[in-house]
């Protein structure tokens, strides 16, 4: 400590020592408070504001991402196809590696910190009450992973009206996407958070969500392809039911987005699909405060 | 006009300023973990200036302020910080105060500037204010240029630093600081000792400190709250805990046979000692010899006689254990 000034002395001739200053100045709300963590989440998730090395894991998988969308908007608009040769929906589904990849490594980033360092109790000495608090991270991670997804399907988008192809299908189309990718996001931010404010070493959590989405649904499609091929349809819908992308897909067949699924979605399933992919969602964020609001009593 | 003592006035339900009063109050405030007692039936008030709650560990003091802080809620009992009710303000509650916890909270791969405007922000304040206020507050508690480098290198005593600058980051009225000489070295538990004196008296902000050390908070607080197993023992002025001790410690140049002649003649002399390390500790002398210096002329007149060089002559201080000790009667 001989290194540091004393502190409790005046030191003369320092010209900066002002002597402590009260604020008087203006104090955000709750909804101001929530609005920066939010923004300051969703900046970490891709590595912003933090150090380098940071940036380099999901900017390296969004450019893995964006790729193949290049190289499609490339040959599409040079050789004036009539169509795009894969649907918006589809192409989330055809990269889900890249996105299951993205949430697993990121979402400890915006969960797993706070509560291992504990520095979460320093936010809940805050305005931001456990609940907010939680629901903001969640809203973060959302978004950045939304954004993960988006941005390919956009330049798709963007190269399909640079070509000439039909306006208002793409845009339909294009919104469908759009719409179930949001619900994905919600779905993979849930069960992604979830993991990462329980297991708190960074590997641990990583390789969680890693058996959740892309094992678990390895697994799913496996068994939907032996159903499918045994005449199950059915079973193979039913299967479907228990994994986020498979829920993905089953909606976007059933809404005509331009998903293939090993039996169509239809009839009463769409709507079990729906209600179980709400209950995902809902049951992740009250673990997800319950958790928070736990660690951050203790 | 500076703003000192200004956590002092509180205001009423009228909104009128009614002047000085307790800047926290609590009644009857309990908390049971099942079968553990961690605080029961605790009522005090902590006015303004700087507050030493002392206790054990697990005497229930982080429970306390957990409880006042909104993050716990009581089992029984009602309790008031800065005019407002911890069951339905807690979040006005947390936006008037600053908390610096016990254990380590610092995120390791951050700067104390960077986490620093962070938290301010996270109190409200906006981008340019917090850096503003992140700059003055790093500077007050000493941490200059390595505020810069991530806190993940950083020795104790700057995690100490770090932790009080956060809690200061958005001016607030009263701050909570648990344990802050924990773990520090000697000078650098003087250093923040006097850091947490002149958050109480120079930038006029309440403060409640804990430690398991009484000696540490009689230097800085004003006024000291003795628990012991979730029990009030004694809540009193600092002074008084000095004052009610009239016992004397005396040291003499050599060994523990000068120590122990020391001792012998002053017992003759009709004082009542015993040996206490390299020193004789003289309990409250009988009343004959009460008024004020008689004792000690009697202690430097003996020690003449005796031919000893007398080394020490001073009041005993009062240890924690012995407020426990005769604690029950004072309640």
């Amino acid at each position: 400590m001989s290194d540091t000034p004393q502190i409790g002395q005046s030191r003369p001739g320092v010209i900066h020592d002002l002597g402590y200053r009260h604020y008087d100045g203006v104090r955000d709300g709750t909804p101001t408070i929530a609005r920066t963590l939010f923004v300051t989440g969703l900046r970490h998730a891709y590595g912003l504001g933090r150090s380098g090395k940071s940036k380099v894991m999901p900017f390296l998988l969004l450019g893995m991402s964006v790729l193949p969308a290049l190289i499609v908007v490339g040959v599409v608009v040079l050789t004036g196809g009539s169509a795009l040769p894969i649907s918006y929906a589809d192409y989330t589904n055809q990269t889900q590696l890249l996105v299951s990849l993205f949430a697993a490594a990121q979402a400890p980033v915006l969960f797993s910190r706070d509560l291992r360092h504990r520095s979460i109790v320093l936010y809940l000495a805050r305005p931001l009450a456990a609940p907010v608090f939680s629901m903001v991270r969640w809203l973060s991670l959302t978004v950045a992973v939304w954004l993960f997804m988006a941005v390919p399907t956009l330049l798709l988008y963007l190269g399909a009206l640079l070509a000439g192809i039909d306006k208002s299908d793409q845009t339909t189309s294009w919104l469908k996407a759009v719409v179930l990718q949001v619900l994905l996001a919600m779905m993979i931010a849930g069960i992604t958070g979830l993991i990462s404010s329980v297991s708190l070493r960074r590997g641990f959590a990583v390789v969680g969500s890693v058996m959740a989405l892309i094992v678990l649904t390895g697994v799913i499609t496996a068994v939907q392809a032996i159903s499918a091929d045994q005449d199950a349809a059915s079973a193979a819908t039913a299967v479907g039911l228990f994994s986020p992308w498979s829920l993905y897909n089953g909606l976007a067949n059933a809404w005509d987005a331009g998903v293939d699924t090993f039996a169509p979605v239809e009839g009463a399933w769409p709507l079990a699909y729906a209600l179980v992919a709400v209950l995902l969602v809902g049951g992740c964020l009250l673990g997800l405060v319950a958790r928070f609001r736990k660690v951050g009593s203790r | 006009m500076p703003r000192a003592g200004r956590a002092a006035s509180v205001t009423d339900v009228t909104g009128e300023l009614i002047g000085p009063g307790p800047v926290i109050t609590t009644a009857g405030l309990t908390k049971h973990y099942g079968a553990v007692h961690a605080l029961t039936d605790l009522t005090v008030e902590v006015g303004s200036g700087v507050t030493g709650l002392v206790g054990a560990n697990g005497a229930g003091k982080s429970t306390l302020i957990k409880i006042l802080l909104g993050l716990l809620e009581p089992t029984g009992g009602h309790a008031r910080v800065l005019g407002h009710d911890i069951e339905h303000d807690g979040q006005e509650i947390r936006r008037l105060v600053g908390y610096m916890p016990e254990h380590d909270c610092l995120p390791p791969d951050v700067s104390a500037s960077d986490f620093t405007v962070h938290m301010a922000r996270m109190s409200g304040l906006g981008a340019s204010a917090a850096r503003e206020r992140a700059a003055d507050v790093l500077r007050h508690v000493g941490l200059d240029e390595e505020r810069y480098r991530p806190m993940g290198g950083y020795s104790t005593g700057m995690k100490q630093r770090a932790k009080l600058a956060q809690a200061l980051a958005h001016d607030p009225q009263l701050v909570f600081l648990d344990e802050p000489t924990n773990g520090l070295d000697p000078a650098a538990r003087n250093d923040m000792l006097d850091l947490v004196k002149r958050i109480g008296s120079d930038f006029g902000i309440a403060v409640l400190v804990t430690s398991h050390l009484l000696g540490e908070l009689e230097q800085v607080s004003d006024h000291v709250i003795v628990l012991d197993g979730g029990h009030l023992l004694r809540s009193s002025a600092t002074g008084d805990f000095l004052q009610r001790t009239g016992s004397l410690l005396v040291e003499v140049v050599g060994t523990e046979t000068e120590r122990d002649r020391l001792g012998e003649a002053l017992a003759q002399r009709g004082l009542t000692c015993r040996p206490r390390g390299p020193m004789v500790a003289i309990d409250p002398p009988p009343p004959e010899l009460a008024a004020e210096g008689v004792a000690h002329d009697l202690v430097r007149d003996v020690a003449a006689e005796l031919g000893l060089g007398l080394m020490r002559l001073q009041p005993d201080r009062r240890h924690l254990e012995d407020v426990f000790l005769d604690g029950g009667t004072h309640v």
